[in-house]
């Protein structure tokens, strides 16, 4: 005996059964809620060595420095410049700017320097969105020079900004 | 028959909530709070002036929250809370089905006006009757628009107090023509609709004409209002070095510098050119899914042929609409990562990367459904069977292209997974996850679509043009040079910077428009006047088919509801990106699964909606109802005559 569905419930069929499928995808793959980045806390008592660890935190974080922007030891197709080593080279990137003199520019001022073969693109990281401190760049700068390089930010280290 | 059980049910469930109403009222009379017999004799011994303890409790009671109440300083709530749902989910799903209808009234006068304009053109009243069948949906769905639209208004002053004043703050100049728009548009398309027949043919497209122009008018405004939440700003070479500098239309504390700055924000045109496009895809589909509805409802053969016609015409025009939106969605994705970086990333590599395998998917889907309605239609025509050889080599493709789209760059992963993978992309299909992989892809699926579209067009003619070999051989190296172009720059990227590979889209993307272009303008002529080897028969087409239609409509307001997920999405904790915080517990973004849910649940809302609506315009095709007369479907009148 062949079985006849009739035509509306074919439709409910259709409609519940197409939705319920794309839902299914959606629980299917990786689940993530994104919250705003906690705060990190800073002192006045923070060595140089403190500054790195809470700076390496605020790049996969609220600085959103390594969340699809830059990478640490990758080579290929890359859409920023890869930051390994950075620390080493960043005192001869740009005639005429110290290492810090550097590295502060490109966290202000991002778009004064492009590495070639790279777009422009970068926000000045103390605006919003991202709108990290002084403070905090001072420690995401400890970082950087850690990546190469021999740290020796603190928290009394003049940027010039 | 199928009206009385609608009129029968409509009767069962009136009673049943008069039943349910009154059930409810006598409960709570039933369960208020009465004075015990005991405490009423006990307070007529003591007389009126005084009070039993527990009496004296609550006047207590009230009196000090009546104190209180008083000395309480007025303060404007920031955010009010909507109990289980939660504020964000009630005007997501209300931002959502507002949308939706809007999409689907803005869309149906457009391509009803070209219709109606055809018919004009060629004489022929059967475009004329089309064009008719398309606005008859308008009329219902004008009014589910406004009503949502007025819920969401009330919903965001109630539930978002500080931040909808804030818009209010920058927008309000912008709401009285909004009104007034809005006014003319009713005026338009009541005059358009009900004007059917009773204007001249020039009069009757002019009122079209202007219903289009006045609603696209609107939702450029609307589109201004959503848009500066994600970009409060534009784009202007203010330093006069020839590269574009970002212009804040407001200041670092939310204070309006340039209404005009906020109103021509940065991503609005992209938001305007991708809206335009995917509402006329949006409504062919869902005016195709009306179509199907009326197909697989007809008893007739004339009308089976009227509604297959009807869902072919519905379905070409979203296909037709469906293949540059990717276009234009690259263009809006272009514009979100050169208004900030930041944002971009987010939307590709960060927490939305696995949205876009969702979204590969639904793409697929559309791609594949319409192809395989084109198929199917091919049984419409004699000598279907002669292009039916190709088919096998377009799914290769299409499927291809599908995996290849749906493969992310980088993924959220578990960190077992880094470890196993050696980083947050997988080492070898992160290469297909790359943007020359991806427009690779989408290329050469808009490409084998359109090669689909032709074979179809085909089936059951014969060219009779004197230089139909030279110029069918034409097309196939047009098509074959853009499609080896596409694929040349695709893997050409891999072994170039960055910078020179963003650039490799443009003329992959000009390959393609140029070659539907040439292909088209070739076509016109080739298969003008050809000769038909077969009657085309509308109606002869599988069931199945209608229900590939509306899958397809399915699937596109599925996709809808998550593109409108990641645009806000985007913002995360912001309310004005980079300007206004979001304060609120929903001060986050959702996880896919639970945004998928809320989509879900708005598209089944929706379907629900847009099931009334087609109901409600397949009435106006009804007899009218006669005392005594047998109805359409030879059933029986409570009272009356048998049939």
């Amino acid at each position: 005996m062949k079985l006849s569905v009739p035509m509306p419930l074919r439709l409910v069929l259709l409609v519940l059964g197409t939705t319920a499928f794309y839902m299914y995808l959606g629980q299917i793959v990786p689940q993530k809620e994104s919250h705003p980045p906690p705060p990190v806390l800073i002192n006045a008592e923070m060595t140089t060595e403190d500054l790195v660890a809470v700076g390496a935190e605020l790049a996969s974080g609220k600085g959103q420095c390594l969340v699809g922007c830059h990478t640490v030891g990758q080579s290929g197709p890359l859409r920023y410049p890869d930051l390994d080593g950075i620390g080493g080279r960043a005192a001869t990137q740009v005639d005429g700017l110290s290492e810090l003199e550097y590295l502060a520019q490109s966290l202000y001022e991002p778009a004064a320097f492009i590495v070639p073969g790279f777009a422009d693109g970068m926000q000045a990281i103390n605006q919003p969105p991202i709108n990290l401190s002084d403070d905090e760049i001072k420690a995401v700068i400890a970082w950087l020079q850690s990546l190469g390089g021999t740290p020796n930010v603190t928290l009394d280290t003049d940027l010039g900004y | 028959m199928t009206r009385n059980r609608i009129l029968f049910g409509i009767g069962v469930l009136a009673f049943v909530s008069v039943i349910v109403t009154v059930r409810l009222g006598g409960f709570l009379v039933d369960n208020e709070y009465r004075q015990p017999d005991r405490q009423v004799a006990a307070q007529e011994e003591l007389g009126e002036a005084e009070l039993v303890p527990r009496q004296q409790g609550i006047a207590d009671e009230q009196a000090a929250d009546e104190a209180e109440a008083r000395a309480r300083p007025y303060e404007e709530a920031e955010y009010r809370t909507v109990p289980f749902v939660g504020s964000r989910v009630t005007v997501w799903v209300l931002a959502q089905l507002h949308l939706l209808f809007a999409a689907f009234v803005l869309a149906v006068p457009l391509f009803a006006f070209i219709i109606e304009f055809v018919g004009y053109v060629k004489k022929e009243e059967r475009y004329n009757k089309l064009a008719y069948e398309f606005t008859k949906l308008l009329s219902v769905s004008f009014s589910m628009t406004a009503t949502f639209g007025a819920f969401l208004t009330f919903a965001l002053i109630i539930l978002y107090p500080k931040f909808t004043n804030y818009l209010m703050h920058i927008f309000s100049p912008t709401f009285l023509p909004y009104v007034l728009l809005f006014f003319l548009e009713a005026l338009f398309l009541y005059s358009y609709y009900y004007g059917w027949g009773k204007f001249g043919p020039k009069m009757h497209l002019f009122l079209g004409f202007m219903l289009n122009v006045v609603g696209t008018a609107i939702m450029f405004i609307a589109n201004a209002w959503l848009t500066f939440m994600m970009s409060p700003g534009k784009r202007d070479d203010i330093d006069g070095d020839g590269v574009p500098d970002f212009v804040s239309a407001v200041s670092e504390s939310g204070a309006l510098l340039s209404l005009r700055d906020a109103f021509f924000n940065f991503t609005w045109m992209p938001i305007n050119i991708h809206r335009i496009i995917a509402n006329v895809a949006f409504g062919g589909s869902i005016a195709a899914a009306y179509a199907a509805f009326r197909y697989l409802q007809a008893k007739t053969d004339e009308e089976r042929a009227h509604f297959d016609w009807m869902g072919y015409v519905g379905n070409f025009v979203a296909i037709i609409a469906f293949l540059p939106l990717p276009f234009a969605g690259y263009y809006l994705a272009a514009e979100i990562y050169a208004f900030s970086q930041t944002l971009g990333i987010q939307m590709m590599g960060g927490t939305f990367s696995w949205l876009f395998v969702l979204q590969a998917a639904l793409i697929g889907n559309l791609f594949l459904g319409a192809n395989y309605y084109l198929w199917l239609g091919m049984g419409r025509m004699e000598g279907g069977v002669h292009f039916q050889k190709f088919i096998k080599w377009l799914l290769i493709a299409i499927a291809l292209c599908f995996a290849v789209w749906a493969t992310p760059r980088y993924a959220i992963s578990s960190v077992s997974e880094i470890a196993a993978m050696g980083g947050s992309s997988h080492p070898q299909l992160s290469y297909l996850g790359q943007m020359s992989a991806k427009n690779t892809a989408v290329n050469i699926l808009i490409l084998s679509t359109y090669m689909s579209f032709l074979l179809y067009r085909r089936t059951g003619r014969q060219s009779i043009h004197p230089h139909r070999q030279l110029l069918t051989r034409a097309q196939a190296i047009v098509f074959s040079s853009a499609a080896a172009l596409v694929i040349f720059y695709g893997v050409y990227g891999y072994f170039v910077d960055s910078a020179t590979r963003i650039r490799f889209a443009i003329p992959q993307v000009y390959s393609v428009l140029a070659a539907l272009v040439v292909i088209t303008v070739i076509d016109l002529p080739l298969y003008r006047n050809a000769a038909q080897s077969g009657e085309t028969k509308w109606g002869r087409i599988p069931a199945v088919s209608q229900y590939a239609l509306i899958f397809i409509a399915l699937s596109f307001t599925w996709l809808m509801g998550l593109m409108g997920y990641v645009r806000s999405g985007l913002r995360q904790e912001w309310h004005v990106y980079g300007v206004i915080l979001d304060t609120s517990p929903d001060a986050y973004t959702p996880s896919l699964g639970f945004a998928t849910q809320v989509v879900s649940v708005t598209v089944l809302i929706f379907f629900g909606l847009i099931g009334v609506v087609f109901w409600l315009s397949s009435l106006s095709g009804k007899k009218d109802y006669a005392p005594g007369a047998a109805p359409e479907d030879g059933g029986r009148i409570e009272g009356g005559q048998a049939a």
